[in-house]
């Protein structure tokens, strides 16, 4: 693979989940402008076709709800098929990109809610990585990069569900950054801080200033400046890291 | 080449062994050469190979070269 800018994923099939959100979106956006196929997962038809009349072709959009198991096993089916028959190249990368945020505190957080945290959060991306794994292993290359979260990192009060999910699949990079690199394979992670996403547009100016106020650079991220995150360690500039989780936070101090 | 050639050569190719060590008593881990990594590019390579894509259950259950045969011949895979 070429490392100049405009082919750096040229023949490299990416697969991106959570494509249709606000980072999803820029994360597929940023791949296809650096020569790869997206194979776009999210349950909202009508978003991926706007998504896919926005940009182009390379985006082969994938209508599916991560927490399915079964679903999950028939479109990565779906995908090797679509690789056979020559429609897209072997797949390379797998972006772990669709996550849920729930914030409540310990004594109102009911075990339904628990349980789908870990199920989005956590479950959904290690099924993803078994199955992508073996298609990668194939090739002896692949990257994989799981959506992570500076709270899991770090913490936040009325957030412990959420930050226990994220955590479970920062101990799943970490550990599976060593299991697969003997077949070639990298797992690396990234941690967003505040970004500007429909996620937090819920946020009121009293909370949004209050977690500015934590963050040395005095403002929020965008979900530009996290896909350029994930595409430098999808990417084969990245080809010497493995294990790693990157904050993109302006420095969030809690 | 026959399926069952095919099969021979898929555990040489990932295991790193001659093709005419490939018996249906080859049991997983009672060799150095198949560890958990070589198993992983095993099943790769079968998947490649028959064109097949394993469940996570079966990928458990593949022990050996004669539990595969049974395994794939679930996939449609004979093996004469």
């Amino acid at each position: 693979m070429s490392a100049s800018d405009n082919d750096l994923l040229h023949n490299a099939s990416v697969l991106v989940t959570g494509a249709t959100g606000g980072i999803g979106q820029a994360i597929v956006a940023a791949c296809i402008e650096r020569g790869a196929t997206v194979f776009a997962g999210g349950r909202d038809k009508e978003a991926l076709s706007a998504l896919q009349a926005r940009l182009g072709k390379a985006l082969k959009p994938l209508v599916y709800d991560v927490t399915d198991e079964q679903a999950v096993k028939e479109i990565f089916r779906q995908l090797q098929r679509q690789v056979s028959d020559g429609v897209a190249p072997p797949l390379y990368g797998l972006v772990n990109n669709a996550g849920v945020m729930l914030e409540s505190p310990l004594s109102v957080t009911s075990m339904d809610k628990l349980k789908q945290q870990l199920n989005v959060n956590f479950l959904a991306p290690y099924q993803h990585m078994q199955l992508a794994s073996r298609l990668m292993s194939r090739l002896r290359r692949g990257s994989i990069v799981n959506l992570v979260s500076q709270v899991s990192e770090q913490g936040s009060k009325g957030m412990s569900a959420y930050a226990a999910s994220k955590a479970a699949l920062t101990g799943a990079t970490k550990s599976l950054a060593k299991e697969l690199a003997p077949v070639g394979i990298r797992v690396n992670a990234v941690a967003p801080g505040f970004i500007d996403t429909p996620l937090t547009g819920h946020y009121e100016e009293q909370g949004r200033q209050a977690v500015l106020a934590r963050t040395v650079m005095q403002r929020a991220g965008t979900a530009g400046e996290v896909a350029q995150a994930v595409l430098y360690l999808l990417s084969p500039r990245a080809s010497y890291t493995t294990g790693h989780v990157l904050p993109v936070d302006g420095l969030f101090c809690p | 080449m026959d399926t069952q050639q095919q099969l021979q050569q898929a555990f040489s190719d990932a295991l790193g062994i001659p093709a005419a060590s490939v018996t249906d008593d080859l049991t997983y881990n009672t060799i150095p050469e198949w560890d958990s990594t070589a198993h992983m590019i095993l099943i790769a390579e079968l998947e490649n190979v028959f064109d097949v894509m394993l469940d996570t259950d079966d990928i458990i259950d593949m022990s050996s070269v004669a539990q595969a045969k049974l395994i794939l011949q679930k996939y449609d895979v004979s093996f004469g």
